[in-house]
């Protein structure tokens, strides 16, 4: 699989913008569609640990992108999120997205990429026997690309990404630079403010 | 009568169907998706959210998106 050097300037740049994690959808070349053209951010609440999406958005989502003359092949099925530290590893709540949303699809594809810079990419399709495979991440530099866009992505993550209740804890707010995992297990552990609902990230 | 239909499913769906005059949404729900619950999908009607008796009128944008899309770091 392969990010247009547009593409992936634009994920790593929403990536390290805030302090939570963030996730979207990448736009596939209509021919190729193992090649990225773009990342788009859907809506979305986020701590340092989780990202989802907002469903309406969603839906606002797949309208905007038929309107533009794209199918859903090209705008749905490569879901890429962000992870902080360096594990791109899939963790319980991404297997059973990925598992119970994408599995209704053909084919899909789950892109992890950590702060750290690893990356995880793993394809599955439903036609024929079914399977599924792990893929390698790369850039293309073989096609011409457009300039970067500080602004406008600037503004695109200010209009999608909302911190949860966990960047309202006052440990996370009065922090300065970047927040380790102890630290975040921390704040998870204080038992004066319930994250993620019932179900914690694992 | 004619509807645009966009559904995620399968290969993905989003163009004009022909379906019967008086289908509700629970019946287009029922012959197009052949596995999973409506409570898995967010279906809108023209753009707002449609409950299962809505009656569909000629040239409705009817679309089911999926739900609870979430993920989580390893920690
Ligand atoms: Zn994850």
């Amino acid at each position: 699989m392969r990010f247009s050097p547009l593409a992936w300037a634009k994920l790593l740049f929403l990536r390290d913008l805030g302090p939570t994690e963030v996730g979207g959808f990448a736009i596939s070349d209509a021919q190729d569609l193992l090649y990225l053209e773009d990342f788009v951010l859907i809506r979305q609440e986020c701590s340092p640990v989780t990202v989802a999406f907002d469903d309406e958005a969603v839906a606002e989502f797949f309208d905007a992108q038929i309107d533009a003359g794209r199918r859903p092949a090209q705008f749905a099925r490569v879901w890429v999120h962000s992870h902080p530290g360096t594990s791109a590893t899939p963790s319980r709540v991404d297997e059973e997205t990925f598992a119970r949303v994408f599995g209704r699809s053909d084919w899909a594809v789950m892109a992890i990429l950590a702060q750290g810079g690893q990356t995880f990419a793993r394809l599955q399709f439903h036609t024929g026997p079914g399977g599924s495979l792990q893929i390698p991440v790369a850039v293309d530099w073989s096609r011409p690309f457009a300039a970067s866009n500080w602004p406008d992505w600037n503004q695109e993550y200010l209009e999608n990404v909302r911190p949860d209740e966990f960047c309202h804890h006052q440990k996370f707010r009065e922090h300065a630079g970047p927040f380790s995992v102890s630290e975040m297990l921390d704040v998870l552990a204080d038992d004066s403010h319930q994250f993620f609902n019932e179900k914690g990230p694992t | 009568m004619k509807i645009l239909f966009i559904n995620n499913d399968g290969a993905g769906f989003a163009d004009h169907i022909e379906i019967a005059d008086g289908t509700t949404v629970e019946q287009l729900f029922r012959k197009r998706v052949n596995q999973g619950s409506p409570a898995d999908y967010l279906i809108r009607v023209n753009r707002q959210p449609a409950s299962s008796d809505q009656v569909l009128q000629p040239g409705d944008r009817v679309s089911f998106t999926p739900t609870k899309i979430e993920g989580a770091g390893r920690i």
